[in-house]
């Protein structure tokens, strides 16, 4: 590792260094730091967050609904197992129809609905975990894409809640399982919470941002029109 | 002029302040790795190993966050470094590790946070880029390890499921990218015009 990279910052950065935006940015994130401030401050903005992140939630169910039909007739060992895995799958793409279908025309976001569709997502997800096997499954993974698209979206204390409530069934429902290993459950734990703790963030780190980035630019509007 | 160099800034602004969630995920893995290291070493000689490649990495994350909490973040070519060290890292975990390897070792998903974060964090085409990089890298361990297991309907599929979720990852926090810097244009407006006096 050169020395150059960390003595000479680009120009750019510096530049970033002096507006007073770093200094508004890690005033805020203190501000925030307690539990009331931190769900004020997301019911403020959280529609906004939702609006926007809506397009990704309903991308990721897409993804999940294409995924699963294509894995579910892949390799499909009994009829029974192939008949559970598709009324699933044809369960979630209606849900996934009326939400995209609401996106298209543009109508206002019904938080609930929203909210419930991806809770079912991961109930969804732990249904056919528990099913084909619980800690052998590989369908584990499906609930990492499902969690970084809401925990971008949905206010942070929220997201809290469904990963733990998360965290806590799938730990059951794997240390149950025949031939499970602890280590290997508590990493998998481990990497759920690393993928909603860094979605939170990066939506606490943004929104600080686009509030003094706000302000500040029109403070400069005001100076200028002065 | 003016655009280009607020291009070059919004890209900076993203890299100082995103960083962070970078820094978070690897100390996710980390933890992870003291985990593993801690629980599955037998003997002294691997448990020595595993601390001799854990604690660089503890060292090197230390000095990136260190270096964030006084506001004099690393920059953009230091941090994609950094983030491929990550990748290569998993990577030989994957290959190297002494019980299961490739397709059988479970540590793919340390994969996850890592290109999720980036992708926040970096533009849409270094993300992309760093997703294809991850995808290559953990199909070519599998292949390297076990060839013939790819053969194998059974394995294929769990080989496609893991490879489809982990580029989502990439293809989100890109996607997301986007979304905040579309924002971010928004609240501060239209840039003011000078009149001159």
């Amino acid at each position: 590792m050169s020395q150059s990279y960390v003595e000479k910052p680009d120009p750019a950065l510096q530049e970033v260094e002096k507006s007073a935006n770093g200094r508004a940015h890690r005033q805020a994130a203190v501000e925030a730091s307690s539990w009331s401030k931190m769900v004020k401050a997301d019911s403020v903005t959280g529609d906004q967050d939702l609006a926007y992140g809506q397009p990704a939630i309903v991308a990721v169910r897409w993804l999940m609904i294409i995924s699963g039909l294509i894995l579910a007739i892949w390799n499909v060992e009994n009829l029974q197992d192939l008949r559970l895995s598709l009324i699933v799958i044809f369960l979630l793409a209606i849900t996934n129809f009326y939400l995209q279908a609401q996106l298209l025309i543009k109508k206002p976001v019904i938080k609930p609905v929203v909210y419930g569709a991806s809770a079912v997502d991961l109930l969804l997800i732990t249904f056919l975990v528990a099913t084909q096997g619980g800690y052998t499954s590989s369908i584990y993974v499906f609930y990492l894409p499902a969690i970084a698209a809401f925990s971008v979206a949905f206010p942070r204390w929220l997201t809290g809640i469904y990963v733990l409530f998360l965290m806590m069934v799938y730990w059951i429902i794997a240390s149950v399982s025949v031939d499970s290993e602890q280590m290997i459950i508590i990493i998998r734990l481990l990497m759920i919470a690393a993928v909603a703790f860094c979605g939170s963030l990066y939506l606490t780190i943004e929104r600080a941002r686009r509030q003094e980035a706000g302000a500040y630019a029109e403070e400069l509007r005001l100076a200028m029109g002065e | 002029m003016q655009s280009q160099r607020s291009l070059a800034q919004e890209t900076a602004e993203d890299i100082f302040f995103g960083q962070l969630v970078i820094i978070y995920a690897r100390w996710f893995v980390i933890v992870a790795m003291v985990v593993l290291a801690l629980w599955s070493s037998s003997t002294i000689s691997q448990l020595v190993s595993a601390v001799l490649i854990i604690v660089p990495l503890m060292a090197i994350n230390f000095f990136v966050h260190g270096r964030y909490l006084m506001e004099k973040p690393v920059n953009r070519l230091l941090l994609t470094l950094l983030s491929s060290i990550d990748l290569l890292a998993i990577t030989l975990l994957i290959i190297f590790w002494p019980t299961d390897r490739g397709l059988l070792n479970q540590f793919y998903i340390f994969y996850y946070p890592i290109v999720l974060a980036f992708a926040f964090v970096s533009t849409p085409r270094s993300s992309l880029l760093y997703t294809l990089a991850s995808l290559v890298l953990y199909t070519a361990a599998c292949f390297v390890i076990e060839p013939a297991m790819l053969m194998d309907s059974l394995w294929l599929e769990r080989l496609t499921i893991r490879l489809i979720t982990l580029a989502a990852m990439g293809v989100l926090g890109a996607y997301y990218w986007r979304s905040q810097r579309a924002r971010m244009r928004q609240a501060i407006g239209p840039e003011p015009e000078f009149e001159p006096a």
